[in-house]
């Protein structure tokens, strides 16, 4: 009976599932075998990446009520930071010193608190201090670092702009480019920039303390030894990459595609989730009590980081070439079986009949898939994913059981942006880099959440899902046409339709079930 | 309803009160009256060629005060459902955009007159509040503010379509409509200017009127806290519905207005990123304010006016920051803040007087 029961209860939910299903199964007998398997595996594609946008945004949402508009341009940023590390290795390896140096500071928090708890200045002092000590970082940093020798490209010049890094990487000839050269003292250099992040990293603790003072937990005396430890393993990275910066260049450019694309991905992942904890900590943490004013924070920071994308790497699209695993071609391509694809690696594979490419329509939602169990296990079977789970249904209460909901916050950002890093950096060698791109996931993202429920995680899937699903059959739709009764012409339905369709698609979900298909009724 | 703050009635005030607490108001009124001769002046315009509105700085300064008010006017329409109601609306370019496209297609295409065109406008005002009615019974919060968004969307695709190029433009957007005579922004500017002062003002105290009126209060409320004002016995449905309604038909008269004053609509008006703007301009001169979204319209268009104009490259990085900046460092936007602070500028301002030794002495 509790069967016939939840079917009588969510009686709207089973008849949209319905409907969708029946749609889809109309959608693929207008079809031959060939172009349906291409479609859906192309949609699932679509989807996987989707889904890496909208997991960590709903991951945000959910717990801490924030609608981080600025996801989709972290998405493109992590796209953008994983192809530096893939085309131009050198650049990132001579950046990675200062970063961490500059980071290393930020690790240091907890004892900062715990200093800055000891002192004691008068109000007036307590609230300029920071300030002055911020302008004499960034003083000193912007000293520094013009006079800190990266190997760079030039987005003026066509011949070593990004455009064409890319396009030749792509035909499979790398240009290497000469390395930059210190024009100063090194050492003066690599204490300045120490000291400048330490600075700004203390100045930022104590404008922290003097806005939100009344929050302060207490912080005991216990010796925070793993921010400590955290901040010597940032400084010996530095440390390494400064002093052997040449031959890890080397090693980089003369590593195998394959296992240099892991690298970066596994790097914007990283560094998304870094910028998504810096971010939390200084500017989205002041604006918990003025929800609407995220909005605003999130638009803004969202046409910066657009900005600083078009000043670093140009306007111009440009390509991501994929990693030699995928890039076979010659004798015995397209595979026709897995394991001729294994032997060959093979561009593309024979699936049913239709030619899909491996990474775009076989990779990408494998990869899907991967994220979505691991998170799903993160989130049911840890206990940050009870934290989470408990913060989502009632943050109060989960505060007032003594969880330090705050250091909870700082992982759920981080994480969430990591995940739209992750997708960015998948999706460039698929869909190219554009200082668009971003918007554009990030409007698929919000439809998704919205037909799967905003805060529901499997929602997310299965939203992400649709929203492909829709895209690519009009898409396919719109280039052979559909059969209507009362149509002489089959009727194609043009481009601006496909964003249109998925926008009527939610519209029409959200009036009939108003939570989304997954979303929890209040 | 009764209100629950006590406010003097209006009537017990002496017009000199009522204008000493309206004295920004006035002020303003003053100079945006004065503003088009003023300028003139200084440019050495002599007053027969401003009346006959030859080209100077003068003109260019009406032209651009009567872009601020058009868009503050469309700001003030979304402080009404956002900042008075509490509706976040993610669809209401599409009530400016409305009112732009069909003032221009019914002139342009159709060779209506202006005033049935403007009779049309409103009853399409009507109509898409009542089309937004349609869901405001089923979803609430930032769901309504993604079903509106949808809806805006739909609308900005279909004004995008090849398929009613014809009348809209596609892509391009709609150019070549005609104003009539007596309003045409090129010949007719300085009255077109004083038209549109004159709108903003009535469309103002109406406003202001209406968020004082029971109704109005009720809409506080709200926002405030909807089960409450329900549980109160307020079918809250009719008074979104309400409120939803005089923002759309001031909306779309804005777009109306941006028709006859602009040689050419683009869609983007009916973008996201129009909402967007609005909302900025909201937050940047205080939720809930209203004269906050006249000040702000002024703020943001100044902002990209100067910041395009100094820094080309990089005005959108500049913008960004500083709308940053505002929210971390103004919280309450321009006009909440002067609000908040009334007291300590007393304080100032007494201290001051009492220093040169003219101020009262405190009894």
């Amino acid at each position: 009976m509790p069967l016939i029961q939840s079917l009588r209860k969510n009686r709207t939910l089973w008849i949209t599932l319905a409907v969708l299903v029946l749609l889809f199964v109309t959608a693929i007998q207008g079809m031959s075998t060939k172009d349906w398997v291409v479609t859906l595996l192309r949609s699932l594609s679509v989807g996987a990446v989707t889904f890496l946008v909208a997991s960590g945004f709903s991951l945000i949402f959910g717990l801490l009520d924030v609608l981080n508009l600025a996801h989709g341009t972290l998405f493109m940023i992590g796209a953008y930071v994983g192809w530096t590390v893939y085309i131009r290795p050198d650049t990132f390896v001579d950046l990675l010193t200062p970063a961490a140096f500059i980071i290393s500071g930020f690790v240091l928090g907890p004892v900062w608190k715990m200093l800055l708890d000891r002192l004691r200045l008068p109000q007036r002092v307590s609230r300029i201090w920071p300030w002055v000590g911020l302008l004499l970082a960034v003083a000193v940093l912007l000293v520094i670092l013009p006079s800190y020798p990266v190997a760079f490209w030039n987005v003026a010049q066509y011949d070593q702009s990004p455009v064409t890094y890319g396009f030749m990487a792509d035909q499979g000839q790398r240009i290497i480019p000469d390395a930059a050269s210190f024009s100063g003292s090194p050492v003066l250099a690599l204490i300045g920039l120490l000291l400048g992040g330490l600075l700004g990293t203390v100045s930022l603790a104590g404008l922290g303390r003097a806005s939100n003072s009344g929050f302060e937990s207490a912080s005991g005396l216990k010796i925070p030894w793993f921010s400590i430890i955290s901040y010597l393993a940032l400084i010996l990275i530095g440390l390494a990459a400064f002093l052997f910066n040449d031959s890890i260049t080397q090693f980089l450019f003369g590593l195998d595609t394959t296992w240099l694309f892991l690298f970066a991905v596994v790097t914007a992942t990283l560094s998304g989730a870094g910028l998504g904890a810096v971010m939390e900590i200084t500017l989205v943490r002041p604006l918990y009590i003025r929800p609407i004013y995220q909005l605003m924070l999130t638009m803004g920071l969202s046409a910066i980081g657009i900005e600083v994308v078009r000043a670093l790497w140009g306007r111009p699209e440009f390509v991501m070439p994929k990693p030699a695993l995928f890039t076979g071609s010659g004798e015995g391509c397209p595979a026709e079986t897995l394991s001729a694809w294994l032997a060959n690696h093979c561009t593309t594979i024979t699936v049913l009949g239709g030619r899909v490419r491996v990474y775009n329509e076989i990779v990408l939602p494998i990869i899907g898939v991967i994220v979505l169990v691991a998170v799903w296990i993160l989130l049911q079977r840890s206990r940050l994913g009870m934290i989470i789970r408990a913060g989502v249904q009632d943050r109060e209460m989960v505060e007032a059981l003594g969880i330090n909901v705050r250091r909870v916050f700082t992982m759920v950002f981080a994480l969430g942006v990591g995940l739209a890093a992750l997708g960015g950096a998948l999706a460039a060698p698929s869909t190219g880099l554009s200082n668009g791109m971003g918007e554009h996931f990030l409007l698929n993202a919000l439809i998704a959440l919205a037909i799967g429920g905003l805060t529901s995680y499997p929602g997310a899937a299965v939203g992400s899902v649709l929203v492909g699903l829709f895209e690519q059959f009009i898409i396919k739709y719109g280039q052979i046409g559909i059969q209507l009764p009362f149509m002489a012409e089959p009727f194609k339905p043009t481009p601006p339709l496909v964003p249109a369709s998925t926008v009527l698609l939610m519209v029409i979900i959200l009036l009939l079930l108003p939570q989304g298909l997954f979303g929890r009724k209040e | 309803m009764q209100n629950v703050t006590e406010q003097p009635s209006a009537k017990a005030m002496p017009l000199l009160k009522r204008a000493k607490d309206n004295f920004g108001s006035l002020v303003t009124l003053i100079v945006l009256a004065a503003l088009p001769f003023v300028v003139a002046l200084y440019d050495g315009q002599s007053l027969s060629s401003l009346l006959a509105n030859e080209a100077g700085s003068s003109k260019f300064v009406q032209g651009f005060v009567i872009e601020i008010l058009i868009l503050g006017i469309f700001a003030l329409s979304y402080d009404l459902i956002f900042g008075i109601t509490g509706m976040l609306s993610f669809g209401h370019a599409m009530f400016f955009a409305v009112g732009a496209y069909l003032t221009g297609i019914m002139i342009k295409s159709f060779g209506w007159s202006l005033w049935a065109t403007l009779g049309l406008v409103l009853a399409a005002g009507v109509l898409q509040a009542l089309l937004f009615g349609i869901v405001l019974p089923r979803v609430k919060g930032i769901t309504f503010a993604l079903v509106t968004l949808g809806m805006a969307s739909v609308f900005y695709i279909v004004i995008q379509a090849r398929e009613f190029g014809e009348y809209t433009g596609a892509d391009v957007g709609l150019q070549g409509v005609i104003a009539p005579d007596f309003l045409n922004p090129s010949t007719q500017r300085l009255r077109f200017y004083f038209i549109v002062v004159a709108l903003t003002v009535l469309i103002y105290l109406l406003y202001k009127r209406f968020v004082t009126s029971p109704t109005g209060r009720v809409c506080v409320a709200i926002r405030e806290n909807e089960g409450r004002a329900r549980m109160l016995g307020y079918n809250t449905f009719y008074f979104k519905l309400a409120a939803l309604t005089l923002s759309s038909i001031t909306a779309a008269l804005a777009g109306a207005l941006h028709t006859l004053h602009q040689p050419i609509v683009t869609p983007n008006v009916a973008a996201m990123s129009f909402t967007v703007s609005a909302l900025l301009m909201i937050l940047i001169g205080g939720v809930g304010t209203l004269n906050g979204a006249l000040v702000g319209a002024a703020v943001l268009r100044l902002l990209q006016f100067g910041l395009s104009k100094y820094f080309s490259e990089s005005a959108s990085f500049i913008s960004g920051a500083i709308y940053v900046a505002i929210v971390l460092f103004v919280p309450y936007g321009i006009v909440g803040t002067w609000r908040l602070k009334r007291f300590e500028r007393q304080k100032g301002w007494e201290n001051l007087l009492k220093l040169m030794g003219v101020g009262k002495r405190k009894e």
